[in-house]
């Protein structure tokens, strides 16, 4: 068993204009063989919370416990964790067996045949036994990381750490590496914590991310909860590529008034967010329909400002007013044709906003998930 | 899969220990680097009877202070480091312009086959100086004297009347042909100093000043230059010590008395027969005030040039 | 506008492929459009040199310091070699007639030139291993994160920045037998008589420690001088390399499980190979020209016991003006040092270090 769960953890640091919180009073408790991707902008903190599950920073305030036992002040070296960074930190004078090996040597036991048989047996599953006796410095970005990855693999440790392993990638061996990790990890099924930027990586590979910004954790939460029931602002602005679309609005009665548009809000939602005035109105880009006429509530006259074609889908930027540069995003699908300059009407169903409390950023009321749709198998 | 026992107990304690420790072989390092010198500073303010009585390391007591040690190694070296400072610095100054200059043509600029020119260079830095002593010596006493006789007597012969001889026993002059040697013997290094920083200044930047339509003159006066004074810092700095330490060139080169440098005039110190410390020490310590200061005022230029090496 | 365009752009690829840094003569830059570029005079004066313009524009920068500096060193060295190869002794010019290798001969059936050999070679590896091995421990302690750090630097490479005219000063009281730093140490502790009869040499009787006269220690001392000088120089060598490795490799070992001495030895140690090579070449071509110290503490004759060939160079030309022997010697120091940078400087132009 291997759950690992962060307590209040709080790192903060000391400088010339005094203290600086980079990380604040974090709590998640990750289950055993759990895939968590800690994600959030530079300088959110992530990085410094993973340094501190493996022991590479100090925790000022706060627990992390490992199956229950309390490793605040247990050195790196005895925590059995395995880690992979971002450089891959390979050591140059070592053959691909010996820094595989290391590890092993370094914090077991292990005979040496016993622990030569591991290493020969990661290259075969990472895809790389013909390097096995060669340097770092004579493979390519791709097999390096194969390397760092069976580096971490071989030790067999509690937890896996992952300090944002593919940034240095390129776009399609990132796309590759990404299904290939998540894979792996499935097979291993060892506790993993994967620190990233990359909001893709998180949505696809995690059973659960957690979202921190400025050293406060905003959510904790499945991929899809994240997406579709996000906490507050900042976790539907970042969680989504194109992000989500916010328009401020003031509630009168029953009418979100917004500087373009005013909303009809049925009695349902009114009732929802009954106290809050100033309201923020979010909508995803696909979530934005194009209507022919005025049928029905909340549609809305705009212009098409510019069309980023994706080939599987189209993005379209689009203004309410020409003179201003106000613009927002709608996507549909690559089949369906769009211009610039065009006048288009676009509707936006009642069931897809999320409605959030402006000063606090919280949400009010998120979408509605009436719309999933399984896919029956095929027996 | 078993992890290596030990107490956490004594993993914490080791690390309080293994820093006083760390601290304690830092301070024994003080205390082996200044050793010589600081026995040297107390000791050239000690009387004869305080340096018999006292030990090396202490300080001299107020009955023990003298500042005669300290007068005389002044009055026997002053001569001496005005003669080194005459001839060092023209000799840095110059090496360091040349270097620069050198190293832009090799560097900066790139054409085919300079790197053969580069190496050529590079192992002069490497070259035992013994190697070109007697040479030395026998292109400014003997061929150098000769040639600049033979023309001058012969083209300006109805100024001199055939008498005008190349003053070779001319403190002043030996001087200046020591400070020659070193602008020459310092260009090896000097050029390797600035090509290492000129490698890492952007390709783009000297690009674009080409496509302005800059020549290669007015890109070294006006672009190169005013970019390679922190370089220049680090060369004066480093050069000057090795040219105002040396001894070897001096005792080939200088033979007139007066016009001894710094470090022949300690070395005769030194070698006296009466070995009185208070004076020697007094001497070593004087002797090295200038290059002392300056690396106690510039110590991260010197050091960088020691890097660059 | 377009034509203009296009031939700023032609003439400007013409530049850019001429000062690039490719050997391989260039990507033309595409023009655009179908304009002609007429050819300058300049253009075509340079399209037909014979050797690259860049040599020609750098060459008064380079060329005359390039040339003072080549005279001086290699001009040197083989009028050096060719004086070697005569008679020349004396006062008086230089005979070039006859040439010949009596120098040489005599050189090796010459008791002392074995002697001052032994003792340079002697110096040179054991300066050499010992001076890397203080200067690679005291860079890892300087590494440690410590306060004061630059203070402890900056003391630590003191005695590089004296001459060693006045170090030699220095150590030869350190090393007086008399009332010299070490002995009075010792006496301090009682230690003295118990040192003495250690080291003294085999039939000598003395209640000093005479450093720099007893065969066993007058080479040790020197060395043990040169090294508390120059280890500064390694400690500045390796603090840059282990600098240069990345804070990473630090952290794997760690989280990988090693301890800090092992994470020194296999992780960070092998790793300086590259500043243990270039700092040896250093530090054994300074071995071999040692000569400022040695004269300084002993003068021209500092005895069979720490005569290297360097002092003897100079005791053979220029106290006995025996110029020719004084060259041959000479020239024996310099194929030594050969044999040290020739190596070093071919792997580095190998690998495109230089």
């Amino acid at each position: 068993m291997a759950q690992l769960t962060l307590d209040e953890v709080t790192k903060t640091f000391q400088d010339d204009d005094g203290e600086i919180i980079a990380v604040d009073e974090v709590s998640v408790d990750i289950e055993d063989g759990e895939f968590l991707c800690v994600v959030g902008p530079s300088g959110c903190g992530k990085s410094t919370t993973l340094r501190m599950i493996a022991g590479l920073e100090d925790i000022t305030r706060g627990e992390i416990r490992l199956d229950g036992q309390i490793i605040n002040d247990q050195p790196p070296a005895r925590r059995n964790v395995a880690m992979v960074f971002q450089s891959y930190a390979l050591y140059p004078h070592m053959t691909v067996r010996e820094n595989m090996a290391f590890g092993l040597e370094e914090s077991t036991d292990m005979p040496d045949d016993e622990i030569n048989e591991r290493v020969e047996k990661a290259c075969k599953d990472m895809g790389i036994f013909e390097l096995i006796d060669r340097k770092p410095g004579e493979l390519s970005g791709g097999q390096q990381q194969r390397v760092a990855l069976g580096r971490a693999i071989v030790r067999d440790p509690e937890v896996f750490l992952m300090d944002e392993p593919l940034a240095n990638l390129d776009a399609k061996l990132k796309a590759e590496m990404r299904t290939e990790l998540q894979e792996l990890q499935q097979d291993l099924d060892v506790t993993t914590v994967y620190v990233t930027h990359d909001q893709t990586e998180a949505m696809t590979m995690s059973d659960r991310i957690a979202i921190l910004n400025d050293g406060v954790l905003q959510q904790c939460a499945t991929p899809l909860e994240c997406y579709h029931e996000p906490n507050n602002l900042f976790v539907a602005g970042f969680i989504g590529e194109p992000s989500m679309n916010f328009f401020p609005t003031t509630l009168e009665g029953s009418t979100l008034k917004g500087e373009w548009f005013e909303y009809e809000l049925s009695d349902e939602t009114v009732a929802a967010v009954e106290g809050t005035s100033d309201i923020t109105l979010g909508i995803r880009p696909e979530d934005i329909e194009f209507v022919q006429s005025d049928v029905g509530p909340n549609v809305f006259d705009s212009t098409v400002h510019v069309v980023e074609p994706r080939g599987n889908e189209n993005t379209a930027h689009l203004q309410f007013d020409e003179s201003m540069d106000e613009q927002f995003i709608a996507t549909v699908g690559g089949m369906k044709q769009l211009k610039a300059g065009q006048h288009v009407k676009v509707r936006f169903p009642e069931n897809a906003i999320h409605l959030f409390d402006t000063s606090s950023g919280s949400a009010i009321r998120n979408r509605t998930l009436d719309e999933i749709e399984t896919v029956e198998s095929v027996v | 899969m078993s992890i290596r026992d030990g107490g956490f107990i004594d993993e914490l304690r080791s690390t309080e220990n293994s820093r006083i420790g760390l601290y304690a072989l830092l301070l024994a390092g003080i205390a082996f680097y200044l050793f010589p010198v600081e026995t040297a500073v107390m000791t050239m303010f000690k009387t004869e009877s305080a340096f018999a009585r006292t030990l090396p390391f202490a300080p001299p007591g107020t009955d023990g202070f003298t500042l005669d040690a300290l007068t005389t190694a002044w009055n026997t070296l002053r001569p001496g480091l005005v003669n080194s400072l005459l001839m060092a610095i023209p000799a840095t100054i110059v090496s360091a312009l040349l270097g620069s200059m050198t190293a832009y043509g090799l560097t900066t600029i790139s054409w085919r086959g300079q790197v053969g020119v580069v190496v050529l260079i590079i192992a002069g830095i490497f070259i035992p100086y013994q190697a070109v002593l007697v040479p030395l010596a026998q292109f400014w006493f003997q061929v150098l004297p000769g040639l600049l006789n033979g023309f001058v007597n012969t083209v300006f012969g109805f100024i001199t009347g055939g008498n005008w001889q190349y003053p070779s026993r001319n403190g002043y002059v030996q001087l200046l042909q020591l400070s020659i040697t070193h602008a020459a013997y310092g260009i090896p290094i000097c050029t390797l100093l600035f090509r290492s920083y000129y490698q890492s200044i952007s390709d783009e930047m000297i690009e674009a000043a080409r496509l302005d339509g800059a020549s290669a003159f007015s890109i070294y006066r006006n672009i190169i230059l005013p970019l390679s004074l922190p370089m220049f810092a680090v060369t004066l700095i480093y050069q000057f010590t090795q040219v105002y330490n040396d001894l070897l060139f001096a005792l080939v080169l200088v033979n007139e008395p007066a016009s001894q440098v710094a470090t022949q005039r300690l070395a005769a110190l030194t070698g006296g027969v009466v070995q009185s410390f208070n004076t020697t020490m007094a001497g070593a310590i004087v002797a090295a005030l200038p290059t002392l200061l300056v690396y106690i005022m510039f110590g991260e230029q010197f050091a960088k040039g020691v890097a660059g090496e | 506008m377009r034509e203009i365009l296009s031939r700023l752009l032609a003439t400007g690829g013409r530049l850019r492929s001429a000062v690039s840094r490719d050997e391989s003569d260039g990507d033309q830059l595409a023009t655009d459009g179908g304009a002609t570029v007429k050819t300058t005079r300049g253009d075509s004066l340079r399209n037909s040199l014979p050797v690259e313009w860049e040599l020609i524009e750098s060459a008064p920068f380079w060329l005359p310091p390039v040339l003072l500096a080549g005279f001086f060193v290699y001009g040197a060295i083989a009028w050096n070699f060719l004086l070697s190869l005569t008679e020349y002794n004396g006062l008086g010019g230089a005979q070039y007639e006859s040439f010949d290798l009596s120098m040489y001969s005599r050189m090796l059936s010459d008791g002392a030139f074995w002697q001052a050999a032994q003792n340079t070679v002697v110096l040179l590896v054991v300066f050499t291993v010992l001076c890397l091995a203080l200067g690679l421990f005291v860079a890892i302690l300087i590494d440690q994160q410590i306060r004061f750090e630059n203070t402890f630097r900056t003391i630590y490479l003191l005695p590089m920045s004296l001459s060693f005219v006045v170090t030699a000063t220095m150590w030869a009281w350190v090393y007086n037998a008399r009332n010299g730093v070490l002995n009075q140490f010792f006496r301090v502790f009682n230690l003295e008589g118990a040192i003495v009869g250690l080291l003294r040499p085999a039939g000598v009787n003395a209640e000093v420690i005479q450093w720099l006269s007893w065969n066993t220690t007058a080479l040790a001392a020197v060395i043990f001088a040169l090294i508390w000088q120059f280890s500064g120089y390694a400690m500045v060598v390796f603090l840059a390399g282990l600098r240069a490795i990345p804070t990473e490799h630090y952290e794997a070992a760690r989280v990988d499980g090693a301890s800090t001495v092992r994470m020194y030895a296999r992780v960070i140690i092998p790793q300086l190979r590259a500043s243990a090579v270039s700092a040896s070449v250093v530090l054994m071509v300074f071995a071999l020209k040692a000569f400022d110290f040695i004269y300084a503490l002993r003068g021209s004759q500092p005895g069979a016991n720490m005569d290297i060939l360097a002092t003897m160079m100079y005791r053979v030309a220029f106290d006995s003006l025996q110029w020719a022997y004084g060259s041959a010697v000479a020239i024996v120091l310099f194929a030594l040092a050969l044999l040290v940078i020739g190596p070093y400087l071919y792997s580095e132009y190998r690998r495109g270090e230089l």
